[in-house]
């Protein structure tokens, strides 16, 4: 009921005299601001004169790394004998290494001919034959760079953290889904843990159950499970009124409304669910190597380190193709809902099942009978050395003295001189308080309070913990990468709102480069820009571009076209329409874009740390490599703080749109 | 409206039964503190007034009335008049704030949730204006939805499903989903679904609202076939005044929550009960709807003999046509060989420029029930002139 009480329209005082106050009210946001310069006027004299200007004050801080540390080494002590680990976690941990090892046995009692031919039998039941044969030629391709037992690696931690992923996930978003109550306390949480970078989940993880495949896993299922529980909880709520009322009419009990309609109704979301659970665990599963995950990213992370591009790409091909397969799958499945089936009534339903169980099974018996199990080792092709080779190539001809556009080093270096450094040293020399003033000016503006409260809160934590310093200088990254992610998606999304023929083109490139993991994106950069910071803000602008140019395009596209033929047909020139017409129009878009931009180039700068853009991602990966949890621990704390900071201050009101409708 | 209540169920052979549903002083309130309303100090506020001093909102207003088996039972009104929370209210998918409603005799207010399940699955089966239909099922298993979720077996309910696809015309179309029917189509499965578990009465909620006008006529022939056919009982919503004419054996007509006026189409048409109503049948052809038996005078001598025949419940539009064939002045009323009065020209004329006046008509009305009732033949009559 409350949804149907729209706000009531502001009533247009037709009177031209009005006071300052009335004036004030018309325009919400500048009487916050004057409200927030009022109490600033206040507060900064006192505030400045105790503790001063300049970076945050150390009387402010709390040094947390003695008690972390204390109860890092309890919990190492204690790990083997406590009985909150001995019963509960160490079941958890046990359970995992169990499942993990079972699922890759079971690929590898398959065999590489059994596991290619039961992924194309899938893909081809759910998405056609022509995703068969991309699922056959990736695996194919996977065993060709001689990474068939790291893929297969990585697959057993996947399948087992995909299915723990999406029986939480439904489980929470069925209460989220059936409970108000529920989903108003679920909600935010949900909301909240999609914005913080991947980073910011593993130490906690790590402090539990220590490095190693239990805690990738479930590194991976906490990464992964919100989004099934967001869209479950969605799907089931957004179930069509009249049809639940029209089955509730027929004299349904609760259990059959649940399991023939609610349930069916949101399969669309389920899957969608599913396909988003999938993406992520890849993302995060690849990212987990730095706490022991193995497989593919490992390779990745080891080759990185050592700044070895052909072995990275090695391993990262692997990682794109199995994106992919896994994306156009589960899409698949989705886009085929509701549709008639297709292809020969022989070949539907169960059969077509049985069908590509029965092939399955009697290609991983013929491949057992010929000794197949493991990728023969001479039919593979070492990519390695050439891609090096090329790279080499690259380093003596394209790093530096390029004519005209200079070389990709010089890039970097100026890059890093020009914008990041200037940057940095604005952010640490403004006053911690100007900051954080002006943190609640972006939040109150945009929205409401309560977000602004959050905002300052979290920066000012930031502060508190002693990492003010590191947390600038990743700031200051993500501010010149977003800054950069704008301009190029902006303008590309105007062009390809423009132009049809654009658009197309981009469509299959956004399509892949959208379901890359965000690790895949370091290999290029690494190769192009050497390591430092400006190589992690470049793969950062990179990862986010295609949502920004996406959701841009199809915020343009989406202009009511009525509106638009108005302003043609009153003789607006493109630009004119562009300027008054699209871009106000498709305001909540262009909002929404900044908000993903800021979020995606975040967790990208913070994975930078393995490649050394410093700051709070390196002090994870330092906190990792050397066991000393407590700084990794506050540095991750930090990144949840930046990440929920950034994500309020770039939050415009469709949040609340979003859950009122 | 009471007046007109009485009246007719002085004089309508169903009224001798149990009414199939018995509906006394209902209300459904919306809003802080809605059992608070009715019967309240702020019981008889108009709509704006309620609102504006409780917050309330009176969707239906302390309604009376019968719904006798065998009827079409239309309840008319514009759209926020409160028929669809009224028709929700009758298997409690929407919960009335106060009132007493019996189905069959047997209260449903009382009934606890596996009881009035069992009403929902047995005896009440519902259409509804957006269909309702589960996009994920064939239209025959949207057909058979209801038997499944009574639990008959799989072969059992396919059987009847199929039976009243083909009843429904949709024949040929069973594997179908809805999102590949027409609208027309999706509403016949809407219609077969409530079929298929056999109520003792079905319930339409504007079920041709969404359709185009000749989509509309096609399924309005269909209701009044298959109540020709079976003489279910029929609660029938719809905010189409034609529609309403065309199909009901009585209308309620409500306003703002409450029953304006309740009576045969003839009678609303006919003698409106107040200002409202007037204006609202003021464009309906009165000669298409009102009976030679409203318009005719008493036979004077000598006219026994001349002029074609018409039965009373003749419209007066087949009157004209019949008197201006013949040459005649006037037709003869003839119910079963027996003159009952003759309709002349100006009494003819007088129901086509609206000149007969309410009380006029009121009489006419009275002696219309002399006449012996024949539910299902005024509906057909007015298939072919409306």
């Amino acid at each position: 009921m409350a949804t149907a009480q729209a706000t009531p329209a502001r009533p247009v005082r037709a009177g031209a005299r009005r006071g300052p106050l009335a004036a004030l009210r018309d325009r919400p946001a500048a009487a916050k601001l004057l409200l927030l310069a009022l109490v600033a006027a206040v507060v900064v004299p006192v505030v400045h004169g105790r503790w001063g200007g300049g970076i945050w004050p150390d009387a402010l801080t709390a040094d947390l790394s003695a008690p972390l540390g204390d109860v890092t080494d309890w919990i190492v002590s204690n790990r083997d004998s406590h009985p909150l680990f001995l019963y509960f976690f160490g079941h958890i941990s046990n359970a995992v290494v169990l499942s993990v090892r079972g699922v890759y046995l079971v690929l590898l009692a398959l065999g590489w001919a059994g596991v290619t031919v039961f992924a194309a039998a899938v893909a081809w039941r759910v998405a056609g034959i022509r995703l068969a044969l991309t699922a056959a030629a990736s695996f194919l391709v996977c065993g060709l760079l001689g990474m068939w037992v790291p893929t297969m690696q990585t697959l057993a931690l996947m399948v087992v953290a995909v299915l723990a992923s999406v029986v939480l996930g439904l489980l929470l978003g069925l209460a989220a889904g059936l409970s108000d109550r529920v989903f108003r306390l679920l909600r935010p949480v949900l909301d909240t843990m999609q914005v913080l970078p991947a980073f910011a989940y593993l130490l906690p993880v790590v402090l539990v159950f220590g490095i190693g495949v239990p805690g990738a896993v479930l590194a991976t299922v906490v990464y992964a499970a919100p989004p099934m529980a967001r869209l479950t909880a969605l799907g089931l709520r957004g179930a069509d009124a009249g049809v639940m009322e029209a089955v509730a009419s027929l004299g349904a009990t609760g259990r059959q409304r649940l399991l023939s309609a609610r349930l069916p109704l949101a399969r669309k979301e389920l899957l969608l669910g599913l396909n988003q659970t999938i993406m992520m665990a890849l993302s995060m599963a690849v990212i987990a190597s730095v706490i022991g995950a193995g497989g593919l990213g490992d390779r990745v992370y080891q080759a990185l380190s050592s700044v070895d591009v052909g072995a990275a790409l090695a391993a990262g091909i692997p990682i794109v193709l199995l994106a992919v397969v896994l994306d156009r799958t589960t899409e698949a499945a989705g886009r085929r809902i509701g549709a008639e089936p297709t292809g020969p009534a022989l070949l539907r339903g169960w059969r077509g099942w049985s069908l590509a169980a029965a092939v399955t099974a009697a290609v991983a018996v013929a491949g057992r009978a010929t000794d197949g199990r493991v990728w023969p080792e001479d039919v593979t092709v070492a990519i390695a050395g050439p891609v090096n080779t090329a790279k080499d190539w690259m380093v003596d001809h394209l790093y530096t003295g390029v004519p005209v556009v200079g070389g990709t080093a010089d890039l970097a270096s100026h890059f890093t001189s020009g914008v990041l450094n200037p940057l940095r040293s604005g952010l640490t020399g403004l006053p911690w308080w100007s900051v954080l003033l002006i943190v609640a000016a972006l939040a109150w503006t945009i929205g409401t309070w309560r977000t602004a409260a959050t905002a300052v809160l979290a920066m000012a934590a930031i502060g508190v913990l002693g990492v003010w310093e590191p947390s600038m200088d990743t700031l200051s990254q993500v501010l010149a990468a977003v800054a950069v992610t704008l301009v190029i998606g902006f303008g590309v999304a105007v062009g390809a709102a423009r132009s049809e023929r654009l658009e197309r083109l981009l469509r299959p490139v956004l399509d892949v480069f959208q379901t890359m993991p965000q690790f895949v994106y370091l290999i290029p950069v690494v190769a192009l820009f050497g390591v430092g910071r400006a190589p992690a803000a470049a793969a950062a602008v990179i990862y986010a571009l295609p949502a920004v140019i996406r959701i841009t395009t199809q915020g343009l596209r989406g202009v009511d076209p009525a509106a638009m033929e108005c302003a043609r047909s009153l003789g607006a020139t493109p630009g004119q329409q562009l300027r008054q017409v699209q871009i106000p129009l498709a305001r909540p878009a262009l909002l929404l874009a900044v908000n993903q931009a800021v979020v995606l180039v975040l967790a990208v700068v913070i994975i930078g740390g393995l490649v050394g853009s410093g700051a709070l991602g390196y002090e994870v990966v330092l906190g990792l490599a050397q066991g000393d949890l407590a700084t990794g621990l506050v540095a991750g704390a930090a990144i949840v703080c930046l990440g929920l900071m950034l994500d309020r201050v770039t939050q415009p009101t469709t949040r609340r749109q979003r859950q009122e409708s | 409206m009471n007046g007109t209540e009485t009246l007719k169920a002085t004089g309508n052979a169903g009224s001798t039964e149990n009414p199939v549903f018995s509906v006394r002083n209902l209300w459904k309130v919306f809003g802080p503190k809605a059992d608070r309303i009715p019967g309240g100090e702020h019981a008889a506020l108009p709509p704006a007034e309620l609102r504006e001093a409780t917050g309330c909102t009176a969707a239906v207003r302390d309604v009376s009335f019968d719904v006798r088996k065998g009827e079409v039972f239309v309840v008319m009104g514009l759209s926020g008049s409160g028929k669809s929370t009224l028709v929700r209210c009758l298997t409690r998918l929407i919960e009335p704030t106060s009132g007493t409603l019996a189905i069959d005799g047997e209260d449903v207010l009382a009934m606890d949730r596996s009881r009035l399940r069992e009403l929902r699955r047995h005896r009440a089966a519902m259409v509804f204006q957006h269909f309702g239909l589960l996009p994920h099922r064939t239209v025959l298993d949207n057909v058979a939805y209801g038997l499944e979720i009574q639990g008959l077996s799989r072969a059992e309910r396919r059987a009847k499903a199929a039976e009243l696809v083909t009843k429904v015309g949709l024949a040929g179309l069973e594997d179908r989903r809805p999102s590949q029917l027409s609208g027309g189509q999706q509403q016949r499965v809407g219609l077969a679904r409530a079929l298929a578990v056999d109520p003792s009465v079905l319930l339409f909620d504007e079920p041709f609202s969404a359709l185009d006008p000749l989509i509309r006529r096609e399924m309005q022939d269909e209701v009044v076939r298959l109540h020709r056919e079976e003489g279910r009982t029929m609660v029938f919503i719809t905010h189409d005044l034609s529609e309403a004419l065309r199909l009901g054996t009585r209308i309620a007509l409500m306003r703002d929550g409450g029953i304006v006026q309740l009576g045969t189409p003839e009678e609303i048409v006919g003698s409106p009960a107040d200002d409202y109503v007037r204006e609202f049948v003021r464009d309906v052809p009165r000669e298409q709807v009102l009976t030679v038996a409203t318009a005719m005078r008493p036979a004077l001598a000598g006219e026994s003999e001349r002029g074609p025949a018409v039965r009373p419940d003749a419209t007066v539009s087949e009157a004209i046509e019949a008197v201006s064939r013949s040459g005649d002045p006037a037709a003869r009323v003839m119910d079963g060989g027996r003159l009952v009065g003759v309709v002349d020209h100006a009494c003819l004329l007088d129901v086509v420029a609206g000149t007969t006046g309410p009380g006029h008509a009121t009489a006419s009305a009275t002696g219309a029930q002399d006449a012996p009732a024949a539910p299902d033949a005024p509906d057909g009559s007015r298939e072919v002139t409306l």
